[in-house]
């Protein structure tokens, strides 16, 4: 990471360190809106990174946005940070205007709305933060071909709902809602910002991840049992070296897929992160909460406030099943039984 | 949390594996040389190793008086890496690049330098690694080999065990207690170097439950050692011996042992057009990607002098459970019929994947070792 980048991760880390404690997140799942939080987040202009200055943004790059992507699950920030953002790198990817508004999206495979004479129409579940916010981008079937279209959610019934971690995740039905804007996009534009999305809740899943490891390790240096502290029992020992080992591997993933996608030439590092990351979510919500026994499933310990994020993240936009069926699909092509020559391939893909 | 760098392979990094590579299918087209699993330590082949040798593949980051080509440390990863995708027989010459160079590089005199890194670069000189004892294995710190002190060096008496192709190399990096066992087991120990062929010197085998001869009991009775043979400071072998540990315990022989079955499995797969099995196959991918990163990271920071003892312990631990998890996920997906002499390759290297994985989690550090170290690290964080 740049200096320039490092800096924006240390002021909004440090942000949520002030702003978003255990209590805050309580509230918010009780269903209040954090204000100050969005606010300071606003004042400081971060919900801008990654739109390009001319478009009136903060001008900082896909990366920045990855990396503060990892601070909203190593926080717990209860805001719609990531889909406003989001929103915006959808709009602006595809040439449309970005919004000022709170924004969150909807990008999947599967196409639930469709365009007629203008107006958008269907239903779409597990939209997050919808009551909250003002627009929805979302991809929608048009007469001829996929259409990327922004609607306001004033227009629309919003029915709401929750994951697991009591995150917004409302069924939204627009019943022909106004076009605010439309572009066009092609399938691959699809498939990229199917990848994308995947790489954002991976980078979100990386710092729950990594809290729940240091929740862990700080719990065995405090807790005392049979006289002495437990992390020095050596099955106790075995936990916190296999949550060492996950969370380092987690967040090199991380590192190298952001680092892919800064250089433009993806290749299957999204699918990589995401299947391993699902897996480490695994492994490490169980191990943490293990470690720290009754008092970790308790609702006054924090942290159910990570592992339930893990929980409901993987559940989230292209996970393992759409991977392994993607990478499975290419392997099949692979030339020359040379499956080393496949992972080492030199040749580089630019993704738009 | 460690933070490890992000590497991207430079157009003559990826120029430098395709030759490799190219060489190698060279070889392995000729019958130079047959893929095998564990290759790195079960594939001795001296002639293989001169070969090696003459392409200036070993040593390949040691200053050139020494013979060498002072490249990065990442090009030895891309080579190595090559090595061990492909299965050659690299065993011979692997302790002595991999070890004992940087051990020389880092604490050995230019007189030891001058002596033997020429040889070990052209693939002629090979080392064993003198540190487990009959009744010492996790607990390395206890060794009773023992250094007496007389006219112009050393005389050793005592043993070593489980030494790796001792019966091919030449010397032998060995720790011995050059002072009586003080208050700490830690003190008082030395590396010196042990000419393998020097009188008072038995090896002995260790048959592997193959029946296959790798490692090796050594015995030491009345050794004469010169002063020149000692590495480094005369009771500091503890800690320059763990310096080598991360190099050890870091490197893709420690997630590629079984790479060849994996590419078999991959193969057959595509053959049978099997789109659920590949689906299987492809988490292991993902896998790898992780432990590979992890790996090229550390190799990374140990070029430029940093501390990484826990992450190549993690690397070591989990990638040695990756390697050992292949059989048992290619056994799910294809059928095998596992032989050490076997036709197909897929069985062959279903036979030597199954009968070798035991030891990749207890070579080099057992994962239990290993754990205790990791956990300790980072409750000290």
């Amino acid at each position: 990471m740049s200096e320039m980048k490092e800096m924006i991760v240390n002021v909004v880390e440090k942000i949520f360190k002030d702003k978003v404690d255990k209590e805050k997140v309580d509230v918010v799942e009780e269903g209040k809106w954090a204000e100050d939080v969005w606010q300071v987040l606003q004042d400081n202009e971060m919900l801008a990174v990654a739109v390009s200055e001319e478009n009136g943004g903060a001008g900082g790059d896909l990366d920045d946005l990855l990396n503060l992507y990892r601070l909203i699950g190593k926080y717990a920030v209860p805001i719609p940070f990531v889909e406003t953002t989001f929103a915006n790198v959808l709009l602006e990817k595809t040439g449309l205007n970005v919004t000022q508004e709170k924004a969150t999206y909807a990008v999947e495979e599967q196409l639930n709305v469709s365009i007629d004479n203008g107006t958008v129409s269907g239903t779409i579940v597990n939209v997050p933060w919808a009551r909250y916010v003002d627009e929805l981008v979302v991809v929608a079937a048009g007469t001829s071909g996929l259409e990327l279209v922004q609607v306001s959610l004033k227009d629309a019934a919003i029915s709401p709902n929750m994951n697991l971690a009591c995150e917004p995740r409302d069924t939204v039905t627009l019943v022909h809602a106004p076009v605010q804007q439309q572009t066009k996009i092609t399938n691959e534009q699809l498939e990229y910002f199917i990848a994308l999305e995947s790489a954002a809740k991976s980078a979100a899943m990386s710092g729950a991840i990594d809290k729940a490891y240091e929740l862990t390790v700080r719990y065995t240096k405090e807790r005392e049992q049979f006289g002495r502290p437990i992390h020095r029992f050596q099955l106790v020992q075995q936990h916190l070296a296999n949550l060492a080992g996950e969370a380092v591997i987690t967040s090199s993933a991380i590192d190298n897929m952001i680092a892919s996608i800064a250089q433009k030439c993806l290749q299957n590092e999204v699918a990589y992160t995401r299947i391993r990351i699902e897996e480490a979510a695994k492994i490490v919500a169980a191990s943490a909460h293990q470690v720290h026994a009754a008092i970790g499933v308790t609702h006054e310990h924090s942290l159910h406030q990570y592992t339930r994020r893990l929980w409901s993240w993987r559940e989230e936009g292209a996970g393992e099943a759409y991977w392994t069926k993607q990478l499975a699909n290419r392997l099949m092509e692979v030339e020359d039984d040379s499956l080393w020559g496949y992972l080492t391939r030199t040749e580089k893909v630019f993704q738009l | 949390m460690f933070s490890l760098p992000t590497v991207q392979f430079t157009d003559e990094q990826e120029q430098f594996r395709l030759e490799v590579r190219a060489f190698l299918q060279e070889h392995l087209a000729k019958g130079t040389f047959k893929t095998k699993c564990d290759s790195w330590l079960s594939g001795s082949d001296p002639a293989f190793s001169k070969l090696i040798g003459e392409q200036g593949w070993i040593g390949l980051t040691w200053p050139k008086k020494y013979g060498g080509q002072e490249r990065s440390t990442i090009d030895r990863y891309i080579l190595t890496e090559e090595f061990l995708a492909v299965g050659a027989p690299v065993a011979a010459h692997w302790f002595a690049d991999r070890q004992t160079g940087p051990l020389l590089m880092r604490f050995g005199t230019e007189e030891q330098r001058e002596f033997f890194l020429p040889k070990i670069v052209k693939g002629e000189c090979y080392f064993g690694i003198g540190l487990s004892e009959p009744n010492s294995g996790s607990d390395l710190a206890s060794v009773k080999t023992r250094a007496e002190k007389v006219d112009g060096g050393w005389i050793i008496n005592g043993s070593k065990t489980w030494t790796s192709n001792a019966h091919d190399a030449h010397y032998a990096v060995t720790l011995i207690r050059t002072e009586p066992l003080g208050e700490k087991k830690h003190d008082g120990l030395s590396q010196l170097i042990i000419d393998l062929h020097a009188e008072g010197v038995t090896i002995v085998p260790i048959k592997y439950l193959t029946g296959e001869h790798h490692f090796n009991e050594v015995f030491f009775d009345n050794v004469f050692v010169p002063d020149n043979m000692v590495v480094g400071t005369l009771g500091n072998g503890w800690k320059q011996g763990l310096a080598e540990l991360a190099f050890e315990r870091s490197g893709p022989e420690r997630i590629l042992s079984t790479f060849p079955l994996l590419d078999e499995l991959i193969a057959g797969l595509k053959r049978q057009g099997d789109a659920a099995g590949m689906k299987e196959a492809s988490k292991v991918l993902s896998r790898l990607w992780g432990l590979r990163n992890l790996s090229i990271g550390v190799a990374k920071v140990l070029e430029e002098g940093g501390e990484v003892a826990i992450p190549a312990a993690l690397v070591k631990s989990i990638g040695t459970k990756f390697e050992q998890s292949i059989p048992e996920i290619t056994r799910l997906l294809v059928r095998t019929y596992p032989r050490l002499e076997a036709e197909r390759r897929i069985d062959r290297f279903m036979a030597e994947s199954t009968l070798h994985a035991p030891g990749f989690t207890i070579r080099g550090g057992t994962s239990e070792v290993l754990y205790g170290m990791v956990a300790k690290g980072v409750v000290g964080q």
